[in-house]
């Protein structure tokens, strides 16, 4: 029970690490050696229970290793990330079912892509134009299909009803009130032939990066469509098809899919290499890291997303098992956020940070091999990523000038906090330590551990009495802009209800002037150059402590040939170029 | 007989409606708030809101609960707004009777959800409880025999501290130790009965072994107990100095009398495993009721929840009044009224 | 406890046969206690819970003291380049640390370990309390009496007994500890630590309740009950006077199931992630977390695993004795 399950779901990047002991293990890039590419044997993809997939619905898929596993196997996209080791090769779309990487026009509001010829659904039919159009169709549909990535609607320029809402209810919705609606959609996206284009309300200049990393564009074939019946079905596109159906709770196989072209392919994206690939949903990280320690029968052919679990750290030091470990840093940044609302002195806020020792709560939870200590919300893999000038402490606190603060703000001390933090076994001793680090420069904390079912739904709740919660959040595509805005932008998270994804009710009108910047820049380079201003006002305010980045630390089978583990398969294995012996 | 039984069998039916009522205001009166768990990651109020109209949880409770009764009665079509079915009938989700309602989660009936899953705790709890009776029984029976002697200590402190053992590190122990280290067992992964018998019961033995463990112990103290006080019955005592022999005494006159207590124990506890082992399953990580439980708690899969409640308590009423009869059956002094 | 003048007779015959012609003179309970004191196991087993409760009673003085010390960070005793397994040998024992410290933060184990039983203890004996008194107090009105009493008792046993108990307490923990942060105004552990309490005790006691209407149902048919009825004896009286005497031993024999059984409960309830939690120590929690350190630090594992045999065990012993010694049917 030591997994940290957060809602927060993909992801942009990763990056490789070359710190001390990790650097041996080489980069992105895993062991395996030998480049044999010949097509071989049956792989196997180890995940535990409760972070079993919850979609395979293209429109409805949200978690990064679901993301890249279906890219790989079954799911093209219009344009897709490469299986490069290489750290911004690896975050730049190529051309997938697209002949290249979209055109842009109307300073960015307007997007046109043209589909390759010969390409093919596992029924032998081509995809069409209308199938890109249906599978957009989808993402309005939140009330029958509900869960998926949903800029679209955001983007997409369709009128919204007063609340905010779109005034299109989705494909499903056939009737009269629905139509003003579908006419809306049927010109905001347009086909012509086999060339399909987007028209925008505001600038969208990451679009080709959002499509990359998320499958919401994906076509989808209408017949094929049975909503929300249609979560665990599988209809490919690639190289792979499911054979018969998946089960939930033990898994699928993948097998060849008779129809798929590879010359419509390109080998940089899929190499498609095991004959077939088997996921096993079973029971737990610890469970798995014993089985691939032991490296016995099937699980000699085996991967996992899993990391390691710290109590297994002593166990990797063997050659034979460290040859087959590889540790990259994750996509995520955990962080603690302040409550403006209850920490409203900044002096306050400002010595709870110099107070806080990530030192400590990373060693609880099993020290320099699970994280990297953070220096800002971003992770930095991301697009234009910088470390925030204003976190500058010692990475065990400085209590002193804690203190100092304390006194200077003219509070009376001990002064009380409250932390909430999801409840797991180590997180319990992370928050303990955490605690610790703060009660020595003046602070009595009370420690609020909230299961993970109901951690998010409690500190979204404007009127939760926490003074700080830790959080953790992953890019949805390597920009910042899908950070630091949903986190930190009041207006789109601050309801009477709800502080939705703006735990501390942050809400500050020049930075908000900053996101306003970067939504309407037309170019990356402006948007990067806004929402870095804007992590620095972060910053200045003390909004937020950023923790660490953690580690994914991912063992595999020793008849696994070219492991890979990418920035495009967000720090999980690749199964683009994986192979088996 | 006949009578009686229709009769619990009346009540039993009015029971399980107050526990789908009491269920019913527990987890869905606001205390959980499924429509925004349903709803993904960036999710406006206004999402929220249609979302909850699509699973009617915007509905009085009462309503709701109206509702969910008579599915059970007739069954259901999802998704719940009926124009949305009719436009577009493809979409339509029939949940024939008795049906205990739609998993968002799962997207499926709860029906189907649970009826993956029931095989395999039943099959973990027969198992386990062929073990734990038989092996309770016996080291009982033994130990009773040789009350005093070195044997009745020795069965008497093991089963000690069988008992005391916590279910989750006996798992644990035997999954790191058994099955991992030392590999004399394979992991276990569930096979079903159909597919091969053999493959069905080899993989059962650490998880039902975990299980039987802790129940085997606690029966043999009790049963162990229960004979030594059976035996200073008037009638058992009456029979001895009659001249009956140790064992006929045991089978025919003491056994009878000490089995009273445990076959309401034994009938509720199976009833109650056969509804999931919840720490057995999840350390094994095998997808009975008791995992399914734990990993829809996680997820806030509020309709497969009150499923496994309304599905483990019809089990235990079905126990309870099977147990009573048998109760009747072995103790002649019981009366039926 | 008061012993009815039929039970004084009854008692009597099988006090002679047991303790010899000298002891008929003394009373019933004096008897028992010599029983008891002749036993070594139970003896045994009453100075290891002796020792428990003096301990766990101690337990805070000693931490207010500054002698345990269950929260200290000591990162300098960790190796966090290993995933902060204790630096010595042996989970990092020391003259300072007797039993080591525990990985990741370094907390001393010892100190760990022993407020943790002291909280566990405490937990589960309200817990049970809670059970017994109910299920003793309703087992009997339900099993002796005709009608409509009875019929709603068994129905509410039968309701709290439908409840499949792990999930509810699984699945009610979040809810309910919510309304104690709001409506009680009980914050953090000791909203756990009263949750906990509440829901086992509250699910506890039909199993107690329905041992002891079993057993009544057959005492009911016996000689004295009958006896007592036809001299008059108000339903109070025969309940509390003819009955509970013999409900006695058994009702021992399911409360020490039942306290040791909670113990196990909590440490059960811990690993799924429900009740009283880090920096507070309790058996369970300790348990919990060293349950992952079975390979990679096997002391810190079989610290708390040991001892939660040992208070289950003696626990158990010691119920056994009492009953023994109680109830002379049995006798030894």
């Amino acid at each position: 029970m030591t997994t940290n399950r957060r809602r927060v779901a993909v992801v942009g990047a990763i990056a490789a690490l070359s710190v001390g002991a990790l650097a041996a293990c080489g980069g992105a890039g895993g062991s395996g050696g030998s480049s044999s590419s010949a097509a071989k044997g049956t792989l196997y993809y180890l995940t535990q229970t409760s972070a079993k997939p919850e979609h395979l619905d293209p429109q409805r898929v949200y978690i990064g290793r679901d993301i890249t596993n279906l890219s790989r196997l079954v799911y093209r996209q219009l344009v897709t990330f490469p299986d490069s080791a290489d750290k911004t090769a690896g975050v730049t779309p190529v051309p997938d079912l697209a002949t290249n990487t979209g055109t842009s026009s109307n300073g960015a509001k307007t997007w046109q892509f043209t589909l390759k010829d010969g390409v093919k659904w596992q029924d032998g039919k081509a995809i069409t134009c209308d199938d890109l159009k249906y599978g957009a169709s989808r993402v309005f549909a939140q009330s029958v299909i509900p869960g998926g990535p949903n800029y679209l609607v955001a983007y997409l320029n369709i009128p919204t009803n007063k609340d905010g809402s779109s005034i299109y209810a989705g494909p499903y919705d056939k009737s009269a009130a629905n139509q003003a609606g579908q006419a809306a959609f049927d010109k905001a996206v347009t086909c012509n032939g086999n060339t399909i284009t987007y028209d925008f309300k505001k600038p969208w200049p990451d679009f080709p990066l959002a499509i990359a990393a998320l499958h919401m564009m994906d076509p989808y074939r209408q017949d094929k469509d049975q909503g929300d019946k249609s979560n665990y079905s599988v209809f490919s596109d690639g190289p792979y098809e499911l054979q018969g159906t998946w089960n939930q709770n033990t898994g699928g196989t993948f097998v060849r899919n008779p129809n798929y072209d590879a010359a419509t392919d390109s080998t940089t994206v899929r190499k498609a290499l095991p004959n077939k690939i088997v996921f096993q949903v079973t029971s737990d990280a610890e469970t798995i890291a014993d089985r691939l320690i032991a490296d016995t029968g099937n699980d000699k052919n085996a991967v996992t997303d899993r990391s390691v679990p710290s109590s297994r750290f002593s166990q990797l030091n063997s050659d034979s098992v460290k040859s087959r470990l590889t540790s990259v840093s994750s996509p995520y940044i955990d962080y603690l956020q302040m409550n403006m609302k209850r920490l409203s002195n900044p002096l306050v806020r400002q010595a709870l940070y110099e107070a806080t020792s990530p030192q400590a709560w990373i060693d609880a939870g099993g020290g320099s091999k699970a994280y990297l200590p953070a220096h800002s919300i971003v992770n930095p893999v991301v697009h234009g990523y910088q470390p925030n000038p204003a976190f500058n402490a010692p990475l065990s606190g400085d209590a002193a000038k804690a203190k100092q603060l304390l006194q200077q703000a003219g509070v009376k001390t001990p002064y009380p906090i409250n932390f909430m933090y999801e409840k797991t076994t180590t997180a319990d001793k992370q928050a303990a330590a955490l605690k610790s680090s703060w009660e020595q420069a003046g602070f009595k904390v009370t420690l609020t551990g909230i299961d993970a079912d109901n951690y998010y739904s409690t500190i979204q709740k404007p009127s939760n009495n926490g003074d700080l919660y830790w959080a953790g959040w992953g890019a949805d595509w390597p920009s910042a802009i899908t950070v630091t805005p949903p986190l930190f932008d009041g207006r789109i998270n601050l309801t009477k209800t709800s502080s939705q994804n703006d735990y501390g009710q942050y809400n500050s009108p020049a930075f908000n002037k900053l996101v306003d910047e970067a939504q309407n820049a037309s170019t990356l380079d402006a948007q990067t150059t806004a929402l870095q201003k804007a992590d620095a006002q972060l910053g200045k305010d003390y909004a937020y402590v950023p923790l660490e980045n953690q580690v994914f630390n991912l063992l595999h089978g020793s008849n696994v040939t070219n492991y890979l583990q990418t920035p495009s398969s967000n720090g999980y294995p690749d199964l683009g170029g994986i192979n088996v012996k | 007989m006949f009578a009686y039984i229709v009769r619990r069998a009346v009540i039993g039916v009015a029971l399980l409606i107050v526990m789908s009522l009491v269920t019913f205001i527990l987890f869905f009166s606001g205390a959980f708030d499924p429509a925004r768990n349903a709803c993904g990651k960036v999710c406006s109020p206004a999402q929220i809101e249609q979302t909850s109209k699509a699973l009617g949880y915007d509905k009085p409770i009462l309503t709701q609960w109206g509702s969910f009764l008579a599915g059970i009665v007739v069954g259901r079509d999802y998704p719940l707004d009926k124009k949305v079915r009719e436009e577009n009938p493809d979409l339509v989700t029939h949940c024939a009777a008795p049906c205990l309602g739609y998993s968002m989660v799962n997207t499926d009936t709860v029906n189907n959800v649970l009826k993956s899953a029931i095989p395999i705790s039943v099959s973990i709890a027969l198992v386990a409880f062929v073990f734990w009776i038989i092996g309770g029984l016996l080291f009982g029976i033994i130990a009773a025999m040789t009350k005093g002697s070195f044997l009745d200590r020795g069965i008497v402190g093991l089963s000690l501290i069988f008992y005391a053992f916590p279910t989750f590190v006996v798992g644990s122990l035997l999954l790191r130790f058994v099955a991992i280290k030392w590999q004399i067992f394979a992991l276990p992964v569930y096979v079903p009965l159909t597919q091969s018998p053999g493959l069905w019961f080899t993989n059962l033995i650490l998880p039902a072994v975990t299980l039987a463990l802790f129940y085997m112990a606690a029966y043999a103290r009790m049963s162990r107990a229960f004979i030594i006080e059976a035996s200073t019955e008037d009638y058992v005592r009456t029979a001895k100095a009659k001249g009956v022999k140790k064992v006929p005494l045991m089978f025919k006159h003491t056994l009878r009398a000490a089995l009273t207590p445990l076959v309401t124990m034994a009938g509720l506890d199976l009833a109650i495993l056969l509804g999931g082992a919840i720490i057995t399953e999840d350390v094994f990580g095998f997808h009975g009721l008791g995992l399914l439980a734990v990993t829809s708690n996680s997820r806030q899969d509020l309709p497969t929840i009150v499923g496994i409640v309304l599905l483990l308590s019809t089990f235990v009423i079905i126990a309870n009044i099977v147990v009573d009869i048998l109760y009747a059956y072995i103790d002649p002094r019981v009366r039926l009224d | 406890m008061a012993i009815s003048p039929t039970e004084t007779e009854q008692r009597s015959e099988v006090g002679v046969v047991i303790a010899g012609e000298t002891t008929a003179a003394k009373s019933p309970m004096r008897l028992a206690v010599d029983r008891f004191r002749h036993d070594k196991l139970s003896m045994a087993s009453f100075v290891v819970v002796a020792l428990l409760v003096i301990g766990a009673i101690l337990a805070p003085i000693l931490v207010k003291l500054g002698v345990l010390d269950y929260s200290t960070l000591h990162q300098d005793l960790i190796d966090n380049t290993n995933g902060g397994l204790p630096t010595g040998a042996h989970g990092g024992i020391s003259a300072s640390h007797p039993l080591g410290v525990v990985p990741g933060t370094g907390w001393d184990v010892l100190s760990r370990v022993w407020l943790g039983v002291s909280f566990s203890l405490a937990i589960c004996l309200c817990a049970t309390v809670v059970s017994v008194v109910i299920g003793a107090v309703l087992g009997i009105m339900s099993g002796y009496s005709r009608g409509a009493l009875d019929w709603v008792i068994g129905r509410l046993v039968d309701l709290t007994l439908s409840f499949p108990q792990t999930l509810m307490l699984l699945a009610l923990s979040a809810p309910i500890i919510a309304f104690f942060n709001s409506s009680l105004h009980l914050h953090g552990n000791l909203a756990n630590a009263v949750y906990i309490i509440v829901v086992l005790g509250l699910f506890g006691w039909p199993s107690v309740a329905r041992l002891v209407r079993g057993q009544v149902l057959s005492i009911r048919e016996r000689e004295f009950i009958d006896a007592a009825r036809s001299i008059g004896a108000s339903n109070s009286r025969i309940y509390f006077r003819e009955i509970l005497p013999n409900v006695w031993a058994p009702l021992l024999v399911q409360t020490t199931l039942l306290l040791p059984s909670y113990v196990s409960a909590e440490a059960a309830l811990s690993f799924l992630g429900v009740g009283v939690q880090a920096p507070l120590p309790t058996l369970g929690n300790v348990l919990a977390d060293a349950t992952t350190w079975i390979l990679g630090d096997p002391l810190y594992f079989w610290i708390p695993a040991v001892m939660i045999v040992v208070i289950v065990v003696s626990l158990n012993l010691l119920g056994d004795g009492l009953r023994d010694a109680l109830d002379p049917k049995s006798g030894r």
